[in-house]
């Protein structure tokens, strides 16, 4: 008790009498909390901090934020605790977790940064604090986090219903839920692990331009040749089968990739069975064109029967007719080759075209040097300056 | 005084002198770019006479086309439905009045893009998003890609609008990768408060190898300033259009690729909604506060 007292004190000294030296006064009487620790159990408490716990899970992270509300009254230095903890929540995969965070913003005291009057109101009472709450609830945007209405409580019951990060909580609370489900091609919240389950979902998506389209699920083991085991995920529409029917055997059908496709953080490699595009052999008419109307009192023959054509399905392309695509396990030619060994079951003109392999090197298998490399532009781009 | 203080400070390096903030210049703003200065060298003055009086041709047979449109006064007055009418088409005179920006442009990340022409003649907005924050102190978050049309300007460099009263919906026709990106479109004000102001709304893509036409109507479009939403919704002035892009900011590291065979425009009589957002009023010295 004697500490506390004898620190009022000087703060108060500092306060009123040596106002240009504030800051250094400030630096000499340090406030946080470790100088009130007497016993050892606190000050093994204090050193540990999240980057130090070996076991990183929701568990432990909570049962720091228990250990420092349970350490003293005062909670003294909450807002660096919770600057620090904000900083460590990817390592310990709760940076999504809304629990995690109410349990954070639970750690300021309720009650005493409630402005009592419109000064206080106008002037930002508390606004270390309350610029904490507001970093706090940005990062719960950044991460895509939803508050709840129990949020609104807790931030209620701390800064009252004047508090800015009420503000934030409320702007937050009308357009977070206006994009939330807004995707027409919504991906699970977190994507699955699995990359078949993955590829699933990317063929489903891609194919889901014509409804009629079948994803079918092949194995490589299935064909005698093939030197690798793994999955094929294809998609082929009725309309794709006939056209393919329809494909002159002379022009070569070319299987094209990898192309990549992003569901959320997750990208999925696929690969596409392609011929070159259809060369429009009607000319469309210009309905705008008044230069050379057709009078047809003045015809003696009769009018050219005008040629119908069918309306070109989606696979028909400014730049190429699509007939099939896949995503494989392994993204590799011979998986590639076994795509199209399974096709032919079902197309028989496959085999007469010729099938022309035109493969961007593996993705995946490249390690980039570039990062490094980056930062050390960066680097001198500052010294420079 | 000042001179006096001067000397002070350049005599005395060592003692330290008492502490002063900067003054905050959040009053009003100065620069229309805050802050953000284009690192190339200005070309000389005298280059930039011979290249104005170079430009003089082509600025008086704009204006002498505007003078006849005038007199002319036959605008457009009826907007078929379901006709839709081409702004930007690329090709390559386009793809370079295109303005490219990105966060290692200003030293504050480490993403990069490109915005060029496909082998098909289609605009291609690509390159690579990175999340990774500078480690310069200062910058807190990374990982944007923007590429923005050029102001709408008249003859002689004036500045203008375009002028999209007459239609209702925005029509993309565009391949994408996945990822969600975001349609700008400025609506840059007169005074500094409404430098900033861009109406966005999100552009989602399929990915594949197919193309999509996405029809966004313009009233879903919301105000925001800065990269921040604004609290007092207005819909969007479709006669105040300064400029259109697109953005990619989605947080996801990682290659992107956006192609768009056009921005088209409009006219749909069945669309009545006038703005998607509620306006009502909210109490006192909460919302814009």
């Amino acid at each position: 008790m004697f500490h506390r007292r004898y620190l009022c004190q000087v703060l108060k000294y500092c306060k009123y009498k040596c106002n240009a030296s504030q800051n250094e006064a400030a630096r000499i009487v340090h406030t946080s909390s470790r100088f009130y620790c007497d016993n050892k159990e606190n000050k093994v408490q204090v050193q540990m901090n999240f980057e130090n716990i070996e076991k990183k899970t929701k568990n432990s992270y909570l049962d720091m934020i228990d250990i420092f509300i349970g350490r003293d009254v005062h909670r003294r230095g909450h807002v660096e605790f919770i600057y620090s903890a904000m900083k460590n929540m990817q390592s310990f995969n709760v940076h999504q977790d809304l629990t995690v965070y109410k349990a954070l913003i639970d750690v300021l005291p309720k009650g005493k940064f409630i402005p009592t009057n419109m000064f206080q109101a106008e002037f930002m009472h508390y606004p270390k604090q309350q610029q904490c709450a507001i970093d706090l609830l940005q990062q719960m945007e950044d991460n895509g986090v939803m508050p709840d209405y129990e949020m609104e409580d807790i931030l209620l019951n701390i800064f009252g219903k004047r508090g800015y990060p009420l503000r934030k909580f409320w702007r937050m609370m009308y357009w977070m839920p206006k994009f939330k489900n807004l995707s027409p091609w919504p991906v699970p919240n977190p994507p699955p692990n699995d990359s078949f389950e993955l590829a699933k979902l990317a063929i489903a998506r891609i194919s889901s331009i014509d409804i009629q389209s079948q994803m079918t699920i092949y194995h490589t083991s299935d064909i005698a040749d093939s030197i690798e085991d793994t999955w094929i995920v294809s998609a082929q529409s009725p309309i794709q089968k006939v056209l393919l029917e329809e494909h002159n055997p002379k022009q070569p059908i070319y299987v094209e990739g990898s192309f990549r496709v992003w569901l959320r953080n997750e990208s999925v490699n696929y690969f596409i069975l392609r011929t070159a595009a259809k060369v429009l052999d009607y000319e469309i008419e210009d309905t705008d064109d008044v230069s050379n109307i057709k009078v047809p009192f003045f015809n003696i023959l009769p009018e050219e029967p005008k040629s119908l054509s069918t309306i070109p399905s989606v696979h028909e392309q400014e730049d190429g007719v699509i007939y099939a695509l896949c995503a494989t396990g392994t993204s590799s030619k011979d998986s590639l080759l076994s795509w199209v060994r399974h096709l032919e079951k079902v197309n028989p003109k496959l085999t007469e075209c010729p099938i022309v392999f035109t493969l961007k090197s593996a993705e995946k298998e490249l390690a980039t040097f570039q990062g490094n490399n980056d930062e050390d532009e960066t680097k001198t781009k500052i010294d420079e300056k | 005084m000042s001179l006096l203080r001067n000397l002070l400070i350049k005599s005395l390096p060592q003692i330290r002198c008492i502490h002063a903030t900067k003054a905050l210049t959040t009053f009003y703003e100065k620069d229309a770019k805050s802050g953000y200065k284009d690192s190339r060298a200005s070309p000389s003055k005298t280059n930039l006479i011979r290249d104005g009086l170079k430009e003089l041709k082509q600025e008086v047979a704009l204006w002498t086309e505007e003078v006849k449109d005038h007199f002319d006064a036959d605008p457009v007055l009826i907007y078929r439905p379901g006709e839709t009418d081409i702004a930007w088409r690329f090709d390559q005179e386009t793809v370079n009045k295109w303005i490219v920006t990105s966060d290692s442009d200003n030293n504050e990340g480490f993403s990069k893009c490109k915005f060029d022409l496909t082998e098909h003649g289609k605009g291609h907005f690509h390159g690579n998003l990175s999340t990774r924050i500078p480690k310069d102190g200062r910058v807190q978050r990374a990982g944007y890609c923007n590429i923005k049309s050029l102001r709408a300007r008249k003859s002689f460099k004036r500045e203008s609008y375009y002028d999209w009263v007459n239609y209702n919906m925005l029509v993309l026709k565009v391949r994408g990768d996945g990822r969600s990106y975001i349609i700008n479109i400025a609506t840059k004000g007169y005074y500094d408060i409404m430098w900033n102001d861009v109406y966005n709304y999100i552009l989602f893509t399929r990915g594949g190898p197919y193309w999509q036409i996405a029809r966004i109507p313009f009233s879903k479009f919301f105000l925001s300033s800065k990269g921040r939403i604004q609290d007092k919704q207005y819909p969007l002035p479709l006669n105040r259009v300064t400029s259109f892009g697109f953005s990619v900011g989605d947080k996801i590291d990682g290659p992107f690729s956006l192609e768009i065979d056009y921005v088209g425009l409009e006219f749909d009589p069945n669309h009545t909604e006038e703005f998607a957002y509620e306006m009502y009023k909210t109490d006192k010295f909460v919302a814009g506060t």
